[in-house]
């Protein structure tokens, strides 16, 4: 892939200005509101870095998933099939996401300058549950989009539903669930757990929610991963191949 | 070396609507259609035969084998492949066999041929790659175009390619799909006589499809034949072209058959006395008239 030069820089790039646009946003809606439910722009920034790092580490290895339609389409996936190697591991071998490199520069740039400027202590114990919230929020954005790209093994086209999840994913996920209302943070809590990505645990270094907090991510992280994996294998039983 | 029992598979979609509001209706039934692909099969190939496995377009062929291959789970029934029940031990399974189709490469595209015979070699822990090559590149004759990529190759070179890959790691049994599909009258001869090579010095056992006959005869002592998912027919192929010669007498009032018993000389001293005979003409018993004719049924 890296034989493309060209190709990688740009398509690193264009992932960091996309993403630098959408913070771009909220410095501009917090030049007119300096606190949205109670979360300053420093605050809103950590958060934000933290869940744009968090998908950057998801989607660095999964991205190749989002071929998987046209790889079943074309009968590629039967190859994969025939060779003895998880096939997921080969169909992730294709590519990596570049452009989410770019997710992973920015998010980790806004944790770092956001870090120092919300005024958190920085000392061992905030940083592990920054660390830990990053892999476990990967481990739960991935676990969704591996299980949905799955489907795609019998369904074939499930771009809707995943383009559908993947928003709210980064729109909700990137701010304080209490600005959108009880409802939606109760949906995004329970039903799909787009809190426990970067909301549930900036609020734990943030000190505004009790530490015990910081243990659900990764439970959730370990035990949604699993479903996932789960998930594709019972898609796998049910591949129909292609004719011929 | 494979055995299988009661094997079915039945595939399954939504019913389409046609009319107005079709795609709608589509989008929303709960109605599927279902087509049985393969139905009860059942045979078992010992180590070191070669089996051909023929039926016409749609009869099943492809679906077994990929579910000899365990690209495909099965509906009802059960495989076992040295063994191994391929669907659920997929990655073992796939160690121990060979697979080509003739319609689709299994090689990499952009890469030279011998950079894909490399990764084969990889994958499947060939440990000692320069002497397994050297064994495949001469029978085969790789040498023109073992630095071209595969995308550039002629459909011969591809398929020999596709060969060298799949007994690269010496499997003790191929799965053959249209191996000769496309290909020239000396290139088609090239595969056959590799395929009994190996199926000689390896005691490989193969299973082939094909729709061309002329393989059959040169390749296999026994054929097994499907059609509508159900087995039609397994054993020799001696045992399905056992039947008399014939001999074509075209008369006057007419074109006549007789089956050649003994008295060749006889029967046609007995024809010549009631009749004219304008011209005749002995047919062979052939396996194409023979499958032409099961096929009809």
């Amino acid at each position: 892939m890296l034989q493309y030069r060209m190709n990688s820089v740009i398509g690193i790039l264009t992932g960091a200005v996309w993403q630098g646009t959408g913070f771009a946003f909220i410095w501009v809606v917090m030049h007119t509101f300096p606190s949205l439910a109670g979360w300053g722009l420093a605050e809103i920034a950590f958060l934000y870095g933290l869940r744009l790092t968090a998908h950057g580490v998801a989607m660095i290895p999964l991205m190749a998933l989002h071929n998987i339609e046209f790889l079943v389409r074309e009968g590629e996936f039967d190859r994969y099939l025939l060779r003895p190697l998880n096939p997921l591991v080969q169909v992730l071998g294709n590519r990596l996401g570049l452009a989410q490199v770019g997710d992973l520069l920015v998010g980790v740039a806004l944790l770092v300058v956001a870090g120092q400027s919300t005024g958190i202590e920085w000392g061992p114990w905030p940083l592990i549950v920054c660390v830990v919230a990053i892999v476990s929020g990967a481990l739960i954005e991935g676990a969704f989009f591996l299980a949905l790209c799955s489907l795609s093994l019998r369904l074939l086209d499930t771009y809707a539903l995943r383009s559908f999840v993947d928003e709210a994913f980064s729109t909700f996920g990137s701010y304080p669930l209490k600005i959108f209302g009880s409802v939606v943070e109760w949906l995004l809590t329970y039903v799909l757990p787009v809190a426990f990505v970067a909301y549930v645990p900036a609020s734990v270094v943030l000190g505004k929610l009790d530490g015990t907090w910081a243990l659900a991510g990764p439970v959730l992280g370990v035990i949604l991963m699993a479903l996932g994996y789960q998930v594709w294998r019972g898609q796998l039983k049910h591949y129909q191949s292609v004719g011929s | 070396m494979i055995r299988v029992e009661g094997l079915s598979k039945v595939f399954r979609r939504p019913r389409t609507f046609s009319g107005p509001f079709g795609t709608v209706r589509t989008l929303f039934t709960r109605q599927y259609e279902e087509k049985l692909a393969v139905d009860d099969v059942s045979f078992e190939i010992d180590e070191g035969e070669i089996v051909g496995y023929l039926g016409p377009n749609g009869a099943g062929k492809s679906t077994t084998i990929k579910m000899l291959t365990g690209i495909l789970t099965p509906t009802g029934g059960s495989i076992e492949v040295n063994g191994l029940v391929p669907w659920r031990e997929r990655t073992a399974n796939a160690r121990n066999v060979g697979v080509v189709f003739g319609q689709r490469s299994q090689l990499w595209w952009d890469l030279p041929l011998i950079e894909s015979l490399r990764l084969v070699g990889a994958l499947y822990d060939v440990r000692h790659f320069d002497k397994a090559l050297s064994k495949v590149r001469e029978i085969l004759g790789l040498d023109g175009f073992l630095d071209t990529p595969v995308r550039q190759l002629s459909l011969g070179q591809r398929m020999r390619g596709d060969l060298a890959a799949a007994v690269l790691y010496e499997p003790p049994l191929l799965y053959l799909d249209e191996p000769t599909v496309g290909l020239d009258v000396l290139a088609k001869e090239a595969v056959r006589e590799f395929i009994v090579e190996t199926n000689r010095s390896g005691r490989t056992t193969v299973m082939l499809t094909t729709h061309d006959l002329a393989d059959v005869e040169a390749l296999c002592k026994r054929i097994i034949l499907i059609d509508h998912g159900k087995v039609l027919f397994d054993g020799a192929i001696d045992a399905l072209v056992n039947q008399p010669r014939r001999l074509v007498v075209e008369l006057e009032s007419g074109t006549r058959t007789y089956d050649i018993h003994d008295d060749l000389p006889g029967m046609v001293a007995t024809i010549a006395a009631e009749h004219t005979i304008r011209d005749l003409s002995i047919v062979e018993p052939d396996l194409e008239s023979v499958i032409k004719g099961i096929y009809a049924r």
